[in-house]
């Protein structure tokens, strides 16, 4: 047995205007998980202390919160994991989400993310003029079944720096769900729905990874990567900045073998669109002033033929 | 026509790149950014390397790792490039690649683990590395310097090396996501709490200052996406660790460098002047091992570093 601190965020949008921190200690083995030390704190020490809660096995996605600062699932993580130095697990609601009351959300802006994607399958036909069930092969299936595993628990989401500051931004989790109806061989909406999450700033995600801390593996991360190559490949708003960038970084890297910053620049930005490039000019002469601007042209690096080769037997695109 | 360095070329390598006098030899991947706008970076490491007589050789040959951008446009290209990277840097004898880039670091990395751990992939490389004489054996290891500073010269004696301590200079670690996430390629520490920056500023004498914004992205991808964006994610993230006391950031990643040093002003709008000045990790290092510091390339921040340093009797 070991005495845990829990440090509790509280707060209750009906009553306060600012949250204050109450520390409730319980006796309970380290290897207690963050969820059962709430329930027994609940039970034993203050009822009013206010999270939620269902499955406690990692199904249901309710218990989310951030736990030594990193949202995580409380019924997943153990005590003696998150605890710091002085016997303390720091316990918040999740960032990024408004707080109701205590640990509890409002989930409203991660729902409508959900909502807008249309998640449910729109087949080319209706089911009353197919003959039989819709067939899906076990390898077309296999693309799928990470995402189907997600619980919608909003890890990912309250971990993203890009919704941190643009609460437009889709989220990591409608990204992988949008993913799959995408590549589901069953659905007759793959361009519009690549669009839809185009629009929902698809390409505003900054590759930072925060969304592979997923509890359920689903890991955003690459069905967002691959939601862009489908974009790509079906061709979808291919002027806009993102596609235009991936392209052109593909693009120098088969000319130089290197990422040249000034082309890329030009070509994300458009070589004739004077406002665009105006708008990223002052950071330029600061950058000049420092003899700090990029070279304006590459050498290719020695043997650019292999690299070349390479994107050649690949079929890449380059723009 | 075969992949490795024709012998003249090693031997221009070695003159050009290298101080070949030096006991131990090192594959080196300086990576795009350290080649354009952030030279100083590629200076300093080379100047660092020098003082802890080790040989740095640059993989001159190699390509860019794919900076996390070339997997939107095709699934395999940045994987079979960096396989062509670590058959050169085989051919060399040089398993043992440092880096000098969170980014580069992540992405060869993760290159590695896809190709190692499959056949089949490693099958689809070389059957494409095979047309110029080329062949990834699959022997490469790829650290960042960081790593390589804690695990191959110690923090002990990196302490004991240290000529010129920071004078309890607090300094901001940024460690750049691509070093830490995804945690099943890197591993190298904890992403959530890692602390290897933390334990390099207090070897060099500074102080290391907590805040949450250290694991966080700098929004350097999103730039030309959305640049109010990009520099709204760096104030956000300069906020904290001015908020708890930081005088300067230091960074493992160019590609952070550019983001932190170039946008404070811009995000100054949302989360006030925050001014904070962006070390390069082997730019502070070096200073601390006594490297002169007019030769790390401070001038060429934005926002100078001098200052800070004058405040602290770093520099005159």
């Amino acid at each position: 047995m070991a005495k845990i601190k829990l440090d509790i965020f509280r707060f209750d949008e009906a009553t306060d205007t600012i949250p204050h921190r109450d520390k409730v200690t319980v006796d309970l083995p380290e290897t207690t998980t963050v969820l059962d030390a709430l329930e027994y704190a609940k039970a034993e020490v203050d009822g009013s202390i206010s999270f939620r809660r269902s499955c406690r096995s990692a199904i249901c996605g309710s218990c989310s919160m951030s736990i030594g600062g990193v949202t995580s699932l409380a019924c997943k993580t153990s005590c003696g994991s998150a605890m710091e130095e002085d016997g303390s697990v720091k316990i918040d609601p999740m960032p990024n989400f408004q707080p109701m009351k205590d640990l509890v959300v409002h989930m409203d802006p991660f729902w409508d993310k959900y909502a807008r994607l249309k998640p449910y399958l729109q087949p080319n036909d209706a089911d009353s003029a197919h003959p039989t069930e819709r067939r899906v092969s076990p390898d077309d299936m296999k693309k799928l079944v990470d995402v189907a595993n997600c619980i919608m628990c909003a890890t990912c989401y309250s971990l993203c720096p890009v919704v941190s500051v643009d609460p437009a931004f889709a989220g990591p989790a409608a990204i992988a769900y949008a993913y799959r109806f995408i590549e589901d061989v069953r659905d007759g909406q793959r361009k519009e729905r690549i669009a839809q999450i185009s629009e929902d700033y698809l390409w505003l995600c900054a590759h930072c990874y925060a969304c592979s801390y997923c509890p359920k593996h689903v890991d955003p991360n690459d069905r967002i990567i691959d939601v862009k190559r489908a974009a790509i490949t079906d061709r979808v708003m291919m002027n806009e900045r993102g596609p235009r960038h991936a392209l052109v970084v593909a693009k120098t890297i088969k000319q130089t073998g290197m990422l040249a910053e000034t082309e890329v620049i030009q070509g994300t930005v458009g070589r004739f669109n004077i406002r665009g490039l105006l708008k990223v000019a002052p950071l330029g002469a600061r950058m000049a002033l420092k003899g700090k601007l990029p070279p304006p042209f590459l050498k290719p690096v020695p043997k650019i033929d292999e690299i070349r080769t390479i994107f050649d037997a690949l079929e890449a695109p380059v723009r | 026509m075969s992949s490795t360095l024709l012998p003249e070329e090693r031997a221009l390598d070695a003159h050009v790149r290298t101080n070949s006098s030096k006991s131990k030899r090192y594959g080196f991947f300086p990576g795009c950014v350290a080649k354009e706008s952030c030279k100083e970076l590629f200076n300093s490491t080379m100047l660092l390397a020098d003082k802890l007589g080790i040989e740095l050789v640059e993989l001159t040959a190699a390509s860019c790792c794919g900076a996390s951008v070339l997997n939107d446009t095709n699934r395999d290209v940045a994987r079979v490039l960096n396989a062509r990277t670590y058959a050169q840097a085989e051919a060399l004898g040089l398993d043992d690649v440092i880096t000098i880039c969170s980014t580069c670091t992540g992405h060869m990395r993760a290159a590695n683990k896809e190709l190692r751990e499959s056949e089949e992939r490693m099958a689809q490389a070389n059957a494409i590395l095979g047309k110029f004489g080329a062949n990834d054996k699959g022997s490469v290891t790829v650290r960042h310097l960081l790593w390589w500073l804690i695990d191959d010269i110690g923090l002990d004696t990196l302490r004991s090396m240290v000529v010129r301590p920071l004078n309890g200079l607090k300094v901001a670690p940024f460690y750049g996501c691509h070093i830490i996430r995804p945690e099943s390629v890197n591993g190298w520490e904890s992403a959530r709490h890692p602390h290897s920056l933390e334990d390099v500023i207090v070897a060099l004498g500074g102080e290391a200052v907590d805040y949450a914004g250290k694991t966080r992205c700098c929004g350097f991808h999103v730039q030309l996406e959305k640049e109010n964006i990009a520099a709204s994610m760096v104030g956000q993230n300069m906020r904290m660790a001015k908020d708890n006391g930081a005088e300067a950031v230091i960074t493992p990643c160019p590609l952070c460098h550019l983001a932190l040093d170039g946008y404070q002003a811009d995000a100054a709008a949302r989360w006030g002047r925050t001014d904070l000045p962006v070390f390069h990790l082997p730019q502070l290092v070096a200073y601390a091992l006594g490297v002169p510091a007019e030769k790390l390339g401070l001038k060429k921040h934005l926002i100078d570093p001098r200052d800070v340093m004058v405040s602290r009797d770093l520099i005159n």
